[in-house]
């Protein structure tokens, strides 16, 4: 454990390169300092857990149990500190990258930390409440370290080198370029053409958003509608539908786009009210033990 | 009067360049189409949208062509008559039509007030392409959870305890609190389940005792907390010094006011549903290991040796003997050899002989009183009512089967001394002697002609009615004979002669009910077990005095550790793990030690070496019934077809 801190100048520096160059991100941070911390601590208390006979039997009353008990609560309540850790630039304590590789795994080491001070004994009351909540933030989380690390690449390959409002420029453009070309048609023709163009791109629900699916998609109508009218400026309205199936190549893009970003930060949604939930409920558990005491 | 079209353009500098252009004629047509005078560009108006019209120069008529109309203040319009002075705003799409008076001239302005497309409008980035716009607010939700859950799982609780504080049993229904339960009651208090109060009294006060004797009143009451009338002060200083997780645990209870020595300290709840788990060696042991000596550090003096475990460290028992005749009884000293006098003279050898005397008259009587072919245990041994000791023996029921006290047979019955009552017995011999006259020789009965000399001394009629004269004095050789070697009463008590007044005396005799006063012993949970297989000594003892209860090491044959721990030296034949609680009891109450269901003594009979004497009997042909210290049931089959036999 004391080498895991100890650190030399010289040393510090030669690591802080090879980190740049190898853009280490913080699962790797500090060559897996706290994954090794933390599965240490997950180690000890498996194993002294059964090393430990407590009377009579395992449960969070006991002095063992009272033990992982605080360890748990105060580790729920660092974990949290990292929203207000992020929002402060420091230059001396911790960089906000250890700050998080330790957040990252100490988290994960309440799984065990929690249950086994549980004692595997879990009912229908506010102690397992507590519990449970505790689990699904780490599972948010879990969900959270995942697609930080396998989602980056999809997201830079569908914007192939554009900005964000690069991509909404683009169908404006569009849409400015299919007013124009849809001014010859006649309003049974230019009506979807107008509705394309009411059409908020960033209209849809979180289920939209989620699953790139959207119902009710005005672009690919008024492409539909035009390409099966007939009579009229046809030439006009073959200008229209090209423009249209531009402005729809775009609009998928920036779906993509979205979908990609929701699925990267959906689970936020989840893992900041459900901490302060786990915290209301813990607060809940422990007042409750001494309340009926 | 003309209509003149405004337009106005705005410069990049903000600046505004407004340009008329006269429209001649009086109706001016407005759509998408670039043939109309006010040509608008756009999707949402119709290429021929309406005309506008003024007849006298003042009023305009705005008529709307092609279905879709214009909206004037808010509703949608085929026509509209506007006072030019008045003017007016229309709304044809994304454009508006201002109409205005100015001089002689209608102004109309046509500007475009709505974004050519949603996507046009401008958006804030980073709202815009995160969820920002799509969910509700972290914050809102970690709030919204956070104090719901407070409100379900704290509030919620704290109000269903406040609001019956004080009421002696609440309604049934749910109550907020039971979401606080920690884990299922035991099947004992499992109705208290919704009424955390009943235990929980006060808050932040752990369980007192006085909540659990407000039920358990009575014998509960007494025995709550006390063990061995043992002071607390004692049984604190009984308990070995905590190791490091005792400490902390302790520590935490000083500091959150839990204090020690609660009936909840060994009787946990909230466990696990089903009975309450019993209380395991390990509280036994954690005092009673080096106990003597912690307590003669602190100046008290124990009252019993050292135990950790029955299986490697149990003292030798210490039955409650009477050392002398008469004694009063007292647990003998550990290690010497035990006499138990109980004023009786019974050599269990004699009884128990397969040959001899006693065996021949029990095979005498085969058949009757439960005998076989020799005496055994059973017939003279009985259990009392519950099973759990033997009765002491009762002459009349159990002796006098042989040991007859009959003196006199009456029209058929047969009188017998009283037993128990010496008095009576010389008294009943007096009156025998008194009124019966001795046994009248054949010689003087009949109609024989009666010839002088024959009342002459030594003759029959001498001997006869001297004999009758004499009678009543006979009456004390009676007694005496009685009480005396070879008489009923001597061969099996020890007599005192009558001395200064008193009469003939009996020595008392004590049959202890119960020689094993610290543990508790069942004699039912043993049945299945040969007398002999435990009293071993009883077929060699020659005198009373012999204690036939079985030691230590007879018990340890069957009976190991909690955990089946056992002494290098034993010969264990069929391991029973055997925890503190089998035999003792913590609060000694008297009754036999409680263990919940599941782990009370089955009735089977699986441990046995083989089947009791009888259970091969043919009783169908033999009509032999034997009688049995309990009514043993056997499971297992008792005899298996191949070695059945014809």
């Amino acid at each position: 454990m004391a080498t895991l801190f100890r650190r030399r100048r010289a040393a510090a520096t030669q690591t802080e390169r090879v980190r740049e160059r190898r853009h280490e991100g913080f699962l790797r941070h500090a060559n897996f300092r706290w994954a090794k911390i933390s599965g240490g601590l997950c180690l000890l208390v498996i194993i002294s857990y059964a090393l430990i006979d407590v009377s009579p039997r395992p449960n969070g009353g006991s002095w063992y149990g009272y033990t992982l008990g605080t360890i748990g609560a105060l580790l729920i309540l660092w974990l949290t500190a990292l929203g207000y850790r992020k929002r402060r630039m420091t230059s001396d304590f911790w960089s906000l990258k250890a700050w998080t590789s330790a957040h990252v795994y100490l988290g994960l080491s309440l799984i065990v930390i929690g249950t086994w001070h549980t004692g595997f004994q879990l009912g229908w009351n506010v102690h397992t409440l507590a519990w449970a909540l505790m689990i699904l933030v780490i599972l948010s989380g879990l969900y959270g370290v995942a697609v930080y690390a396998l989602l980056p690449q999809a997201l830079s390959n569908n914007r192939e080198q554009m900005t964000q409002m690069q991509m909404l420029e683009a169908i404006r453009a569009f849409d400015r370029q299919l007013h124009a070309a849809a001014q010859p048609l006649p309003p049974g023709e230019a009506a979807p053409v107008l509705a394309s163009l009411e059409q908020d791109p960033f209209a849809g629900g979180i289920r939209a958003r989620l699953t790139g699916r959207y119902h009710n998609r005005a672009t690919a109508a008024a492409r539909a509608a035009l390409a099966e009218a007939v009579g009229g400026d046809a030439e006009a309205r073959a200008k229209v539908v090209a423009l249209l199936t531009q402005k729809e190549a775009a609009l998928a893009r920036l779906r993509e786009h979205l979908r990609l970003r929701a699925l990267l930060e959906i689970w936020l949604y989840v893992h900041v009210p459900l901490t302060f939930a786990l915290i209301a409920a813990l607060s809940a558990h422990i007042i409750s033990v001494f309340f009926y005491w | 009067m003309s209509f003149i079209l405004r337009r106005i353009s705005t410069t990049k500098t903000g600046k505004q360049i407004i340009r008329d252009a006269a429209l001649p004629g009086d109706t001016i047509s407005l759509g998408r189409d670039s043939g109309n005078a006010i040509h608008v560009a756009d999707l949402a108006v119709n290429p021929h949208h309406a005309t506008i019209a003024s007849a006298d120069g003042r009023t305009v008529r705005v008529t709307a062509l092609e279905g879709l109309g214009f909206d004037l203040n808010g509703r949608t319009l085929d026509t509209a008559d506007i006072d030019s002075a008045a003017g007016a705003e229309l709304r044809f799409g994304g454009h508006r039509l201002t109409i205005t008076r100015e001089g002689e001239d209608i102004i109309l302005l046509v500007e475009r007030i709505d974004e050519l497309s949603h996507s046009s409008k401008d958006v804030d980035e980073a709202r815009a392409f995160s969820l920002a716009g799509t969910m509700p607010g972290k914050r809102v939700g970690a709030w919204t959870f956070a104090i719901l859950v407070l409100l379900a799982f704290l509030v919620g609780p704290i109000w269903a305890w406040h609001s019956y504080r004080g009421v002696d049993e609440r309604p049934q229904g749910y109550h907020a609190d039971q979401a606080w339960l920690s884990g299922p009651l035991s099947s004992a208090h499992a109705n208290l389940k919704k009424d955390c109060q009943a235990c929980h009294v006060e808050p932040f006060v752990a369980v007192t005792d006085k909540a659990c004797i407000g039920c358990h009143t009575g014998e509960h009451k007494a025995m709550s907390a006390s063990h061995a009338g043992a002071p607390t002060a004692m049984l604190l200083a009984a308990r070995a010094p905590p190791g490091l997780g005792g400490k902390l645990l302790e520590g935490f209870a000083n500091a959150f006011n839990k204090p020690q020595g609660r009936c909840v300290g060994c009787h946990t709840e909230h466990e696990g549903a089903g009975p309450m788990a019993a209380t395991p060696q390990a509280f036994c042991a954690d005092c009673h290991t080096g106990m003597a000596a912690r307590l003669a550090q602190r100046g008290f003096k124990a009252g019993v040796a050292d135990a950790s475990d029955f299986g490697t460290d149990h003292p030798d028992f210490r039955p409650l003997v009477r050392a002398t005749p008469g004694a009063n009884p007292v647990r003998a000293a550990a290690g010497t050899r035990v006499l138990d006098h109980d004023g009786l003279k019974f050599p269990h050898d004699l009884h128990l002989q397969t040959g001899g005397g006693v065996a021949r008259m029990a095979a005498s009587f085969r058949g009757q009183f439960g005998f076989g072919q020799k005496l055994e245990c059973e017939n003279c041994h009985r259990p009392e009512a519950d099973g759990v000791r033997i009765a002491p023996v009762k002459m009349e029921r159990d002796c006098a089967m042989c040991h007859s006290l009959a003196f006199e047979t009456v029209g058929g019955v047969t009188r017998t001394l009283r037993h128990g009552e010496p008095d009576q017995v010389v008294a009943d011999l007096y009156a025998y002697y008194r009124s019966t006259p001795p046994t009248r020789p054949l010689q003087l009965g009949g109609m024989a002609r009666r010839r002088p000399g024959q009342y002459a001394e030594g003759q029959i009629y001498n001997i006869y009615f001297r004999e009758t004269a004499l009678r009543p004095s006979r009456a004390q050789d009676a007694v005496r004979a009685v009480f005396s070697k070879g008489g009923a009463c001597y061969d099996c008590h020890t007599i005192f002669a009558p001395q200064a007044g008193n009469n003939w005396r009996v020595m008392a005799v004590h049959q202890t009910p119960r020689f094993l006063e610290k543990g508790w012993f069942d004699h039912a949970a043993h049945k299945e077990t040969q007398c002999a297989d435990c009293h071993t000594s009883a077929t060699g003892s020659k005198a009373a005095s012999d204690l036939l209860v079985p030691g230590l090491a007879q018990c340890r044959t069957c009976h190991v550790g909690g955990s089946g721990a056992r002494l290098a030296s034993a010969k264990v034949e069929t391991a029973t793990n055997s925890p503190c609680a089998m035999c003792h009891e913590y609060h000694g109450d008297g009754d036999k030690p409680w263990a919940p269901a599941r782990q009370r003594r089955k009735n089977v009979t699986a441990i046995t070496d083989g089947p009791p004497r009888g259970v091969y009997a043919v009783r169908e042909i033999t009509g032999l019934e034997r009688r049995d210290l309990y009514d043993a049931t056997w499971r297992a089959p008792v005899s298996s077809p191949g070695r059945g036999g014809g």
